[in-house]
């Protein structure tokens, strides 16, 4: 073959903007210097720009009615007519006992959103152990009952002193008893994986709300330690579920459901307390933002090849089908159900 | 209900191909209508200039978008839809081509489309509809693979490999394709007169 013969082939690739640069410099340059190919190249163009005469022609609107009228699901008639009764009663008081039925139910769930109470326990110390034992253990909830006499009567800073007692008030040379919490600053340090980490974690995490300034910030920080594959732990996982069912703001049940999807990979959403709370959100949360960020989680897992049980499957197929769910909620299941090995 | 349906479906018009046919998969329809308007004239009219029949590129349309519906599960997301839909339109159009009755209608319609403006002059609208009729015929010189080939090239503007894809042949193959279709074409229409007959040849 020529070399002109084989830049003639080229040249439709030229056209459509196919060739890798160093052909097509080549291509050109030769076309620059041959005449005969030069006018091939010229003709090319020409017929190129010709073919654009052919306008766009419009789709006949029938095209679309009769594609749509052929997918349409076949209309039920009634297989027959109810004529107009007046209603008994009995049917009034029944649909009367539904509404309570509705209106407690709704009042029940209401009430779940509250913020967790966990019960108070109190720790008693039964010993005193000199600070900086090393295997001693320290309380971080306990009460002291301590003589006056060995309190430094110089108070130093400015102290959280709250839920003041007097306990007993004498007029007389007897004791007196003043009980009150005091907030001490403490600072625990230790693995990720130390149980009291887990624990005081947990705690946080469930009523930081009462605690501090930020769930979220709670969530932030676990998330960064207990996504890693070695800290992952279930009760952390059982405190974020708690916390998607229970907090009031969308952006903490958000922040949460994201959180227990990085950690699945080692949890597990087959700790049944975590793929139940994914369920309920995705079933019942009021925003679809949080639904699609547990459906999400659930389609990690589907993902990852864990078997999904059958109602994990239900809700999925639910959703994805549900004419007035919003339609990312029902792409996004979509998308999981697609991921499912069969 | 009709609002729900409205904003359903201005919500789709945000989706991409492959959400939409995720919903579809799922044995959700809605999103059909969406995915029609997305792309049924692009089909059409590659069914309308390779078949050269207006009806038969109503039914191929038509039939088209019913296959996506049905074998959606086959659609796995690694090639775009448009690549996926213009395989299932070509081979619609070849199966046609096939049958033995069709190749007599093959070149019996005479396609002038193009709308007749009120501003241009009388004779300028019968140049554009000459120009018009000039290019449909040069495409009927064309081979099927050809006319396939050129017309996913030149008017969809897919590249060489999504056209193999398409056609079931090699990337190789296409170049050939597109190469030969344009020596006929440019034979036909920038005026080479060794063309010309060709040209005239196959269609009368």
């Amino acid at each position: 073959m020529s070399e002109c013969d084989f830049m003639r082939e080229s040249m439709p690739m030229l056209l459509t903007e196919s060739l890798d640069p160093v052909r097509r410099e080549h291509t050109h340059q030769h076309i620059e210097h041959c005449t005969a190919c030069s006018d091939d190249w010229t003709a090319y163009q020409e017929t190129w720009r010709v073919l654009e005469e052919l306008p766009v022609v419009e789709v006949p609107a029938r095209v679309k009615d009769r594609f749509l009228a052929q997918i349409a699901p076949p209309a039920t008639l009634p297989s027959n007519v109810v004529p107009f009764t007046r209603r008994p009663a009995l049917k009034w008081i029944a649909q009367a006992a539904a509404v309570v039925v509705i209106a407690g139910g709704s009042y029940f769930t209401g009430h779940r959103t509250k913020p967790v109470e966990i019960q108070r326990t109190p720790a008693q110390v039964t010993s005193v152990t000199p600070i900086g034992a090393p295997q001693s253990q320290f309380s971080i909830a306990e009460s002291r009952v301590l003589p006056a006499s060995l309190i430094n009567p110089n108070i130093e800073g400015r102290p959280d002193i709250e839920n003041v007692q007097f306990e007993r008030a004498s007029t007389n040379d007897e004791q007196i008893t003043l009980a009150f919490d005091i907030t001490s600053r403490v600072t625990v340090t230790g693995r990720p994986t130390d149980k009291s980490m887990v624990r005081l974690m947990r705690y946080v995490l469930e009523n930081e709300d009462r605690l501090g300034p930020s769930r979220s910030r709670a969530i932030d920080w676990v998330k960064t330690t207990y996504s890693r594959p070695g800290n992952a732990d279930p009760e952390i996982a059982t405190a974020l579920a708690n916390v998607l069912r229970n907090d009031e703001h969308q952006g903490v049940r958000i922040k949460a459901v994201e959180t227990l999807k990085t950690l699945q990979p080692s949890v597990g959403v087959s700790a049944a307390d975590t793929r139940d709370a994914l369920i309920e959100a995705l079933k019942s949360d009021p925003n679809p933002a949080v639904r699609i960020k547990a459906v999400e989680a659930l389609a990690n897992l589907a993902r990852t090849g864990a078997p999904l049980d059958t109602e994990t499957l239900n809700t999925l197929r639910l959703k994805a089908g549900q004419d007035d769910e919003n339609v990312y909620v029902r792409m996004k299941a979509a998308e999981a159900l697609s991921n499912v090995k069969p | 209900m009709a609002a729900s349906d409205e904003r359903n479906k201005q919500e789709m018009k945000h989706l991409s191909d492959q959400e939409l046919m995720r919903l579809i998969q799922a044995g959700d329809f809605s999103p059909a209508s969406e995915i029609y308007d997305r792309y049924s004239s692009r089909i059409y009219n590659f069914a309308y200039r390779f078949l050269r029949n207006s009806e038969a590129a109503e039914d191929a349309t038509q039939e088209v978008f019913v296959k996506m519906l049905k074998h959606a599960s086959q659609f796995h997301g690694d090639a775009k839809l448009s690549t996926w839909l213009f395989s299932i339109t070509a081979n619609w159009c070849r199966d046609y081509l096939r049958k033995a009755d069709n190749k007599a209608k093959e070149a019996e319609e005479v396609l002038y489309t193009l709308p007749t403006s009120a501003e241009d002059a009388p004779d300028r609208n019968l140049e554009r509809r000459q120009d018009e009729a000039m290019v449909q015929r040069a495409l009927s010189a064309l081979t099927p693979e050809q006319r396939e080939a050129i017309l996913l090239s030149r008017y969809q503007g897919l590249s060489y490999a999504e056209i193999a894809q398409i056609s079931g042949c090699s990337e190789g193959a296409v170049k050939t394709r597109v190469f030969r279709a344009m020596e006929t074409l440019k034979k036909a229409l920038a005026g080479d007169p060794r063309g010309g007959d060709r040209c005239l040849n196959a269609i009368s």
